[in-house]
């Protein structure tokens, strides 16, 4: 039986600056029908490059330097424009990473489905309007008439994906091409359009290249596993094998670094003081306009107590509100409600005073934005220093200079970078910086907002390393706000579950299994796809 | 876009033309100039000018002598001229008729120029087509109108005699010797505008050429014709309608010299005059009308958008 | 500021902007010195005399040698446009990072009202003002400076706005700083870029903006050589000397091509992570 797809040493640069850089070395790999590749690996392992390399859509700067690209019989490579053309969405369809910017913004979502059908599969205009009606029904789209007439800015982000994704199935290709397709969405939404990818290549037999830097999905819904690093296919293996048994360096690398629940990696228990208790705080942001009705609280009476050296998990989608409880407890955001902090009230924003501002300190989800980029690392560091007196007593230059070594060296950073800038850092660079800075200030909670977010699995998993040891060393309670379920299971003491604004469990972690849980809480423990084996 | 967008548009109207309405009214306060002796000659005895100012309030306090004139204002009665002596309301509106001729074949003219000029620029960036525009956006807003106006009389009336470089004639009379007569005022004010906006709109095509529903478009399959033409161009083209709309106010500003260069009677000229002979409710009325024009145009434009656009949500 | 130049002289927009500035510095500074004769100077056989070995630029209608003129002239606009510039950037900057730190309604009031006075055309406010002022370069300075503020402080808020959304200044608010430091040491080095951007492709605008009040007789008066005025009185001859327009016509427009090559590369070598 002959391959959908087929590389065979594929190589390709990209010309940039000085010297060409290369991007793909020597990739070989093939698909057979019906099956489903998974293609696993970190930013700038080149899967990217890989797929628009598929689809034909290379930068210009893009040099390939040797291999074939097969699709049946069909040598991608040495097709015409106007050949690649018939090729694209009839042969390869492809489903993209983020669906709200995949849709024109101002066409129909039933003027882009039909457009698509009538090019790709030769119908009527009217055929199409009614084959398209069956497909978004199919995708358990709810009214598909009344859909058709929307705007995509009218949808959310999950019925775009579904939408996209029934058009794609609905051309018939021999290959589907998934690019990190659930990646942008929530996670109960992502879970639910995996089903749904689980049921189409059922009922369909597609073959499918699925990208993703989460080996944990893949190897859930893929056959096959490829491993990806610096341009290079490291290990390919039976999705049910790759967890149990990683061939390659770099493999044993990202599965150790997948998170999984049931591998704690915090055995202590937190003391019984309370160190900061909210209560019943509510934020609302926005103030009224005329003509405008007021908007709704972004939370809504939300109560919990952090004692001290707690790891307490904030987990819910975006939107829920676990943000804004972050904005309040720092005096970002107005709140109404009470906060106690070592057992003294703090009722507003006001009463935050130099001691509390120490105590209290935040690290935020974009390393890029958290760093002033006109300021050294070693400024950066210094302010908390001098504003809290946290530095050494007596501040002529040496000493500072010595206590910011110190500081990076306490994140695992050389000393010599107090004199970088930002913008000469990596991302999980520059979160260690942000976090030195919060603990500069010698503080007896942390405030993580999605911090791991943005990073690398490999990275993330050195981040969570370095915060550990840090609390260890310190003995700072940390209010960790992840949507990373299985990450969060690994290190909090409890979880508490926000949705639209308002608190719906908090749970020790022993308890997030149990029966007497919120429904919603259950739909996301089991929306968290645990890694198989 | 829902009704309460639409009243908070017109209520922001209003402000401005409030706003603008102060802002004239104070600075034509402060002018250097005594209304009656401007009306009645140096030589008036004393008696003549109390009673003129009498007449016109002018010993009334300063916020009521305001609220009387934007009572008049808004009847369309600006008073009465002090050099002619006509009410200055007709005239500045007449005068302001001319303009618009003026101004929208100045508009249509930079259209049809600049737009495919930045769509070309865009689609063949990097390529001849894009370094000539370019240079072409380089030079021409690096001239001010009146150095444009200039030069261009000098070659195509002066030189070449191609053109007439002065004068008016009304549309309705003479349609040909009209557009003989527009055909220097239009260039000179649309090529400043071809600068900026093929500039403006090969930047928002290349935004759009370059984002992921287009690039979506294609990988669907789509043929590259229906890519462009159904969802690049369209795309590029809305926020146009802003852009234009934002430089009416520097094309209304370059009407002042266009229109005294080539002795246009537009309301340009019109304000020139009075300002040179100091004609208070003339130069109130002028730059009232003018400045009402610019805020209406911003509005219907707002509002084109509107309707061009269904991401945005008014409400 | 070496290294700003540095990275200023590698893209083709700020090396060119740059050569053309140190030309017009060069005119401004040692414009009487450089100038081959004395701008005053009436000859009247040589009226009209066109361009050639004794008048480089030719001669006007007095027979005054027209590239002298320029030369001394350029200290009647450029210095003007500049102040002009500076002084409306300033009153503008200072009205929209209050107002982006005011916020809620102060913001709203101030930015509406902008608008309004946005909706004068630039040219229309700057002729009010002068008249109101009277005629001279020194008034025409000021209401150029004043039409300019409104845009300017746009700009500004625009910027500040974002800059204080930005999670360094959220940090620094976190951890208690002051307003005058959140304000001067963490996002005004951030603004500082992009208005001084903006203020430099506004240079080219004033330059334009002073010349076309000179040419109105609103501006500098005779009989100073400031271009836009040279460009007014030469309108009598085109017939004779079309040289006596088209130099000082071109020195305006060598101007403000200057100043916005120098903002366009400005805005290449301040952003240093864009490496695109």
């Amino acid at each position: 039986m002959t391959a959908v797809l087929s590389l065979r040493d594929y190589t390709l640069d990209y010309l940039t600056g000085s010297r060409p850089l290369r991007v793909l070395q020597d990739i070989s790999l093939d698909i057979a029908p019906g099956e489903v590749l998974g293609l696993v690996g970190e930013s700038g392992s080149g899967k990217s490059t890989l797929a628009w390399a598929i689809m034909r859509h290379l930068p210009k700067n893009a040099r390939e330097l040797s291999g074939s690209i097969r699709l049946g019989d069909t040598d991608l490579r040495g097709l015409s424009p106007r050949a690649l053309t018939r090729i694209r969405g009839r042969r390869i369809g492809m489903v993209f990473q983020d669906p709200s910017t995949a849709l024109n913004p101002t066409l129909t979502i039933g003027r882009q489905v039909t457009e698509t059908l009538v090019n790709n599969r030769g119908l009527t205009r009217r055929a199409a309007w009614d084959l398209a009606l069956e497909l978004l029904g199919h995708v358990e789209l709810r009214d598909p008439e009344a859909l058709m007439r929307r705007y995509p800015h009218e949808i959310s982000g999950g019925e775009k994906q579904r939408i996209l994704i029934a058009t794609a199935f609905g051309c018939r290709p021999e290959l589907i091409v998934f690019d990190e397709p659930t990646t942008a969405l929530d996670v109960i939404t992502g879970a639910r359009i995996l089903d749904l990818f689980a049921r189409l290549r059922a009922e369909t037999g597609v073959a499918a290249l699925y990208i993703s830097h989460d080996l944990a999905l893949v190897s859930r819904v893929a056959d096959r596993v490829a491993v990806m690093k610096k341009g290079r296919l490291v290990e390919e293996a039976p999705a049910a094998s790759i967890f149990a048994r990683p061939a390659h360096e770099e493999t044993r690398k990202l599965v150790a670094a997948v998170p999984r629940p049931e591998h704690r990696l915090v055995h202590d228990r937190p003391g019984d003081r309370v160190l900061l208790a909210a209560e019943a705080v509510s934020v609302r942001y926005a103030r009224r306009r005329l003509f405008r009705p007021p908007p709704p609280p972004a939370t809504h009476a939300v109560g919990f107590d952090i004692r001290a050296g707690e790891i307490l998990g904030i987990v819910g989608e975006s939107g829920s509100g676990k943000s804004s409880i972050a904005r309040a407890l720092t005096g970002l955001a107005d709140f109404s409600g009470g906060i106690r902090f070592d057992g003294r009230p703090i009722g507003s924003v006001r009463d935050m005073d130099g001691a509390y501002r120490r105590a209290v300190q935040i690290v935020f989800q974009h390393p890029d934005g958290s760093l002033n980029p006109r300021q050294t690392v070693g400024e950066i560091l210094s302010r908390p220093l001098k504003l809290f007196g946290t530095g050494p007593a007596d501040l002529p230059a040496g000493n500072l200079a010595a206590e910011i070594g110190r500081l990076l060296e306490q994140v695992r950073l050389p000393a010599a970078y107090a004199t970088r800038w930002p913008h000469q850092l990596s991302g999980g660079e520059k979160q260690r910086v942000a976090i030195a800075r919060a603990f500069a200030a010698k503080p007896s909670l942390v405030i993580c907002d999605e911090i791991t977010a943005p990073l690398d699995v490999s990275v993330q998993a050195s981040i969570i390393e370095l915060l550990l040891s840090l609390r260890a060393e310190t003995g700072a309670a940390y209010l960790f706000i992840t949507h990373d379920i299985n990450l969060i299971r690994q290190i909090a003491h409890r979880i508490a579950v926000m949705r639209r604004g308002e608190l719906v469990d908090l749970l020790p972690i022993d308890a997030v299994d149990a029966d007497h849980v919120h429904p919603y809480t259950r739909d996301l423990m089991a929306a968290s796809p645990t890694p198989v084996g | 876009m829902s009704a309460s967008w639409l009243l908070r548009r017109l209520a922001l109207i209003l402000y401005t033309v409030f706003i603008v309405s102060v802002l004239v009214f104070g600075i034509t306060q402060a002018l250097p100039a005594d209304a009656a002796v401007t009306l009645l000659g140096e030589n008036a005895t004393a008696e003549a000018l109390n009673a003129i100012r009498e007449r016109l309030g002018l010993g009334d306090p300063i916020w009521w002598q305001y609220l009387r004139w934007v009572g008049h204002a808004a009847t369309g009665d600006f008073g009465l001229s002090m050099r002619t002596g006509q009410p200055v309301g007709p005239e500045m509106l007449t005068a302001l008729g001319r303009s618009l001729l003026l101004a929208v074949a100045a508009i249509l003219v930079m259209l049809v120029i600049a737009v495919p000029l930045g769509m070309l620029a865009a689609v063949r960036q990097g390529k001849l087509a894009d370094m000539a525009t370019g240079l072409i956006s380089y030079l021409g807003v690096s001239f001010p109108e009146f150095v444009t106006a200039t030069l261009l009389a000098m070659l195509l009336a002066d030189t070449l005699q191609w053109l007439p470089a002065t004068g008016y004639v009304s549309p309705l009379e003479d349609f040909g010797g009209a557009l003989r007569h527009l055909a220097l005022p239009v260039l000179t004010a649309s090529l400043i505008l071809v600068a900026h906006v093929a500039r403006m709109v090969r930047s928002e095509t290349l935004d759009v050429l370059h984002s992921d529903y287009i690039r979506a478009a294609r990988l669907k399959g789509l043929p590259e014709r229906t890519v462009l033409v159904r969802h690049a161009l369209r795309n590029a083209l809305l926020p146009v309608v802003t852009i234009v709309a934002l430089d009416v106010g520097y094309l209304l500003g370059g009407i002042i010299v266009i229109e005294e260069i080539f002795a246009i009677p537009g309301i340009g000229r019109q304000l020139m005059v009075a300002v040179t002979a100091r004609d208070l409710p003339s130069i109130q009325a002028g730059a009232l009308i003018m400045s009402a024009t610019y805020a209406v145009a911003n509005t219907l434009a707002d509002v084109a958008y509107a309707v061009l656009d269904k991401r945005i949500r008014y409400d | 500021m070496t290294d700003l130049l540095r990275r200023l002289m590698r893209t083709p927009q700020g090396a060119i902007g740059l050569i053309l500035l140190a030309v017009l510095t060069a005119a401004c500074l040692f414009g009487p010195w450089l100038a081959p004769h004395d701008p005053e100077k009436m000859d009247f056989l040589g009226r009209f005399r066109p361009l050639g070995a004794q008048n480089w630029f030719g001669a006007d209608q007095f027979g005054r040698d027209v590239l002298s003129r320029l030369l001394v002239g350029a200290r009647s606009t450029l210095p003007m446009a500049l102040a002009a510039t500076l002084l409306g950037t300033v009153a503008g900057a200072v009205v929209g990072t209050a107002s982006a730190y005011l916020g809620g309604r102060w913001d709203e009031a101030i930015m509406r009202t902008i608008d309004a006075v946005m909706a004068v055309p630039g040219l229309l406010l700057a002729l009010l003002l002068v008249s109101t002022l009277g005629n001279g370069a020194g008034n025409a300075m000021i209401a150029i400076a004043v039409t300019f503020a409104p845009g300017m402080a746009r700009v500004t808020r625009a910027v500040a706005l974002t800059v204080r959304g930005q999670d360094y200044v959220k940090s620094a608010t976190v951890r208690g700083e002051s307003a005058s430091w959140i304000i001067f040491r963490e996002m005004l080095p951030n603004v500082m870029a992009p208005v001084v951007i903006e203020a430099t492709i506004r240079v080219s605008f004033a330059v334009m903006l002073f010349a076309t009040l000179s040419f109105l007789g609103l501006g500098a008066q005779p009989p100073a050589s400031e271009w836009g005025l040279m460009v007014a009185e030469a309108r009598h001859y085109v017939h004779q000397a079309p040289w006596i327009i088209i130099a000082p016509s071109l020195a305006i427009a060598m101007t403000a091509i200057a100043f916005n090559l120098l903002g366009d590369g400005l805005r290449d070598a301040m952003n240093p992570r864009d490496e695109r």
